[in-house]
């Protein structure tokens, strides 16, 4: 697997705060990775380093087999950026920002550019200061999206967006992806990390703690069960991998980790399954999990 | 009620406004009694103030500058003849951001959203930022009467000027008021309160050096026509007093016929794609500063024009004030040129403020977060850097070239002699290397400690100011007078210019640049 982004053990503080704490994350040529974690977990930090703004006070980064920091502006002709605040010049309008950022990347593909105008229904005509949050958004969005760049760090790039827009941006993603290009997207949006995403890391505290397609991760995370019997339920409880169990009598509810479903069922099977619910776990709850790092 | 919750909001106002307001007022107290103490010690007898009227009351160009030459029949009109214009401007200029920024700048950034959708009436917002103003100006009357009266001028005069100047200050706070319901952003607003203050002060200059007639439809004219200390008019108080008035009465009908957050005036959509000059960090570098490039250029060149427009006058004006001659370096020989060289001296310094202003725009571009996304494209460090760094560069130059074609014009036109224009010019770039080395001092900042770049650089500049200015009032030794670049900068026009020091400030100045740029490619962006 070639790899277009390649961070091992990052450290970065800023003063006595540790943002990034031995980061590690592999992002395949030609995936659309997501890059979860909450608020102040160290994503916009590490998309920093990675565009060589910020030094890292440990660990490697390489990106597009080139050092973040050394190689800057040859690789920064390779890759387009959104940024999490977007901020303009107020006296300048959206399309005059867009020119330019394209031209400072070094030329952006025009008919692209009027055909994404019109997707995003942005008027490029605007001064920067009339716009607001979700078409200065835009704004950076149509930038990035017209460039030919064979890498995309979008950090939440779709935060000030309607739904109506949100649609839209997956679409040009897709696109993407089909054109083999590589996308970086840090993101809160659960629908849109599952709609988009071939895998996901997730970080915690400046570390990853999961890494992997969704189907992985799911697997590592419990099924809940609800289930009616002919016979008493006794001992599911004290099977391995059963959690918060609560048994009465034929009927009982308990969460089962996913690796030892197989062996839980076979057991009620000999009971006599009168009923049998079976809940596969929502995207929320596993990362509402990692997120707040219970267990 | 359509003004509920005025008296809360004046009360958050004036908390907002308790670091900045002290700042204008103090200004324009030190200002009037510098003054105020400067004139009475100069012209401290009969005679001397006889042959100032005959002097100065028969330049055409200086009455432009200054007021009415009817002031001149007293040492306090006389005070009042040299600074009431310039206190004006001060006081007008408070006054337009102090209600701009509390109406239109609140309504842009949608502060003021948050403040309406409380149990806040919909006049409320211009009622408190116009008492806001009110009270400012009261204060300006009071300090203005401490300042003259305080100084020994007689007091009713001195209440008169006091109330004169607040009142021509509330007259432009209205008009800002007024402005704020036509413009949707804020420079729209500052535009036009700075043309119609530019115009006030022209047609009361025009005014003042023929009939009279153009004066009496300019707020600063009006202020002049109370006589201070001359006659003690107090009608002609009633013109702005009325139009202040009749002009909240208009902000507060407009305000009515708009809606939140819109102008009157529709804002013109600017162009979809971006020309051909936007397309390096360069051109985007002089697209932000062009503005405030030409504003500070058309500033020093009419100061410099202010200037040369009395420089031939020195000669009798320091027969008549030989005492004055203790200012000039070399004493009364040489006047002219001693005179020219201190005036660009002092232009240099406002030529330094803009370089330290405009280099640390690099530092406001990052901070505000617009730096990040071109250093993410194909951007050099040093290439955005010296994008802004070329901008502070090349326009002290410009700078410091407009006011030495502004004084050599208007000095040229006296002594029928254009030949000064070229003259001038080039003695302006003499004091060209030691303002680029404050200039330097910014740059250095940015690269090694860029949350403390503008403090440090205000810091030099402000200590080039002193040793520069004050040096003889304070008495400094010798070595802090030296710390300064303007202390090796030969005199020009007075003293003849060697390149040796020359040479010296700039290799130091290519020192310090360097080193800024060695900073700012290895420290964090942000």
């Amino acid at each position: 697997m070639e790899t277009a982004i390649l961070v091992s053990g990052l450290k970065k503080n800023f003063g006595q705060t540790r943002a990034l704490d031995g980061l590690d994350l592999t992002v395949a040529r030609g995936e659309v990775h997501g890059f979860l974690g909450p608020n102040g977990s160290g994503k916009t930090t590490t998309i920093r380093v990675l565009l060589g703004l910020l030094r890292p006070d440990g660990g490697t980064a390489r990106l597009l087999d080139g050092d973040p920091w050394a190689d800057a502006v040859k690789l920064h002709r390779r890759l387009a950026y959104v940024p999490g605040d977007v901020t303009l010049w107020p006296n300048i309008t959206g399309g005059e920002v867009i020119d330019l950022m394209g031209r400072l990347r070094g030329g952006l593909d025009r008919r692209r550019r009027d055909e994404l105008l019109e997707r995003f229904d942005l008027d490029p005509r605007k001064k920067a200061r009339a716009y607001s949050k979700g078409n200065r958004q835009k704004v950076a969005l149509v930038a990035a999206l017209a460039s030919d760049a064979e890498l995309l760090l979008l950090d939440e790039p779709t935060a000030g967006l309607d739904p109506l827009m949100e649609a839209v941006f997956q679409q040009c993603i897709q696109e993407i992806r089909h054109e083999g290009r590589t996308v970086l997207l840090s993101s809160h949006i659960l629908a849109e990390v599952e709609a988009l995403c071939d895998r996901v890391s997730i970080i915690r505290l400046g570390r990853t703690v999961e890494s992997g397609t969704l189907a992985d991760l799911r697997h590592l995370t419990r099924t809940s069960i609800s289930v009616e019997t002919e016979q008493p339920i006794t001992g599911i409880e004290s099977l391995p991998g059963v959690h918060d169990a609560v048994l009465n009598s034929t009927h009982a509810r308990f969460d089962v980790d996913t690796q030892h479903l197989d062996a839980v069922v076979r057991q009620l099977a000999g009971l006599g399954v009168r009923s049998l619910t079976s809940t596969p776990p929502t995207l929320e709850e596993m990362f509402l999990r990692h997120y707040g790092g219970a267990e | 009620m359509t003004t509920a919750g005025t008296s809360t909001l004046l009360r958050f106002m004036l908390r907002r406004e308790r670091f900045r307001l002290p700042w204008w007022l103090l200004g324009v107290g030190f200002l009037v009694s510098y003054q105020s103490v400067g004139s009475q010690s100069l012209y401290n007898t009969p005679e001397k103030l006889a042959q100032l009227r005959a002097t100065l009351g028969a330049n055409a160009a200086v009455v432009a500058m200054s007021g009415p030459k009817d002031l001149l029949a007293t040492i306090g009109g006389e005070v009042i003849f040299e600074i009431f214009s310039y206190a004006a401007v001060v006081v007008a200029l408070m006054n337009m951001f102090l209600v701009g920024r509390h109406t239109r700048s609140d309504e842009e950034t949608g502060r003021a959203e948050l403040i309406r959708s409380a149990r806040v009436g919909r006049h409320a917002t211009l009622a408190a930022a116009l008492s806001l103003a009110g009270l400012a100006n009261l204060a300006v009357a009071v300090v203005t009467f401490a300042a003259t009266a305080g100084t020994g001028l007689p007091v009713e005069g001195s209440l008169l000027v006091g109330i004169a100047l607040g009142a021509v200050g509330m007259a432009f706070a209205a008009l800002t008021a007024v402005f704020a319901q036509l413009f949707e952003n804020p420079r729209g607003v500052y535009g036009a309160v700075g043309a119609a203050l530019g115009a006030a002060f022209i047609l009361r200059g025009i005014g003042d050096t023929t009939n009279g007639a153009l004066s009496w439809i300019s707020p600063i004219g009006w202020g002049h026509r109370t006589l201070p200390y001359v006659e003690d008019r107090w009608w002609p108080l009633l013109l702005p007093i009325a139009v202040s008035v009749l002009l909240a009465v208009a902000a507060r009908t407009l305000l009515d016929r708009r809606d939140f957050a819109a102008g009157l005036l529709p804002s013109r959509p600017g162009p979809a794609t971006a020309s051909p000059a936007l397309s390096s960090p360069y051109g985007l570098a002089w697209r932000l500063q062009r503005a405030s490039l030409i504003g500070w250029a058309v500033g020093l060149f009419v100061l410099g024009a202010a200037y040369g427009s009395v420089g031939n006058t020195m000669e009798q004006y320091l027969k008549d004030n030989p005492e004055v001659a203790n200012f000039f370096p070399g004493g009364a020989t040489d006047i002219v040129n001693a005179f020219l060289a201190i005036t660009m001296v002092f232009q240099a310094l406002i030529a330094a403020a803009y370089g330290v202003s405009s280099a640390l725009r690099a530092r406001g571009e990052e901070t505000a977060g617009r730096a990040e996304p071109v250093l993410a494209t194909a951007t050099s460090r040093r290439a955005w850097l010296s994008s802004h760094l070329s901008v502070a560069l090349a326009g002290t130059a410009v700078v410091m070239l407009a006011s030495g074609f502004g004084e050599g014009l208007a000095y040229g036109l006296t002594i029928s002699d254009l030949s000064q224009i070229p003259r001038l010019m080039v003695v302006a770039l003499v004091y060209l290397p030691a303002v680029w080395a404050i200039v330097a001092v910014a740059v250095l900042g940015f690269g090694w400690l860029p949350q403390a770049a503008a403090t440090v650089a205000w810091i030099v500049f402000g200590f080039c100011v002193l040793v520069t200015v004050f040096s003889d009032v304070f008495d400094l030794p010798t070595w802090v007078q030296n710390a300064s670049p303007f202390a090796y900068t030969p005199q020009a026009p007075f003293e003849a210019v060697t390149a040796a020091p020359l040479v010296v400030i700039a290799v130091v100045v290519v020192a310090f640049l360097g080193g800024g740029f060695v900073g700012f490619r290895r420290r964090d962006i942000g």
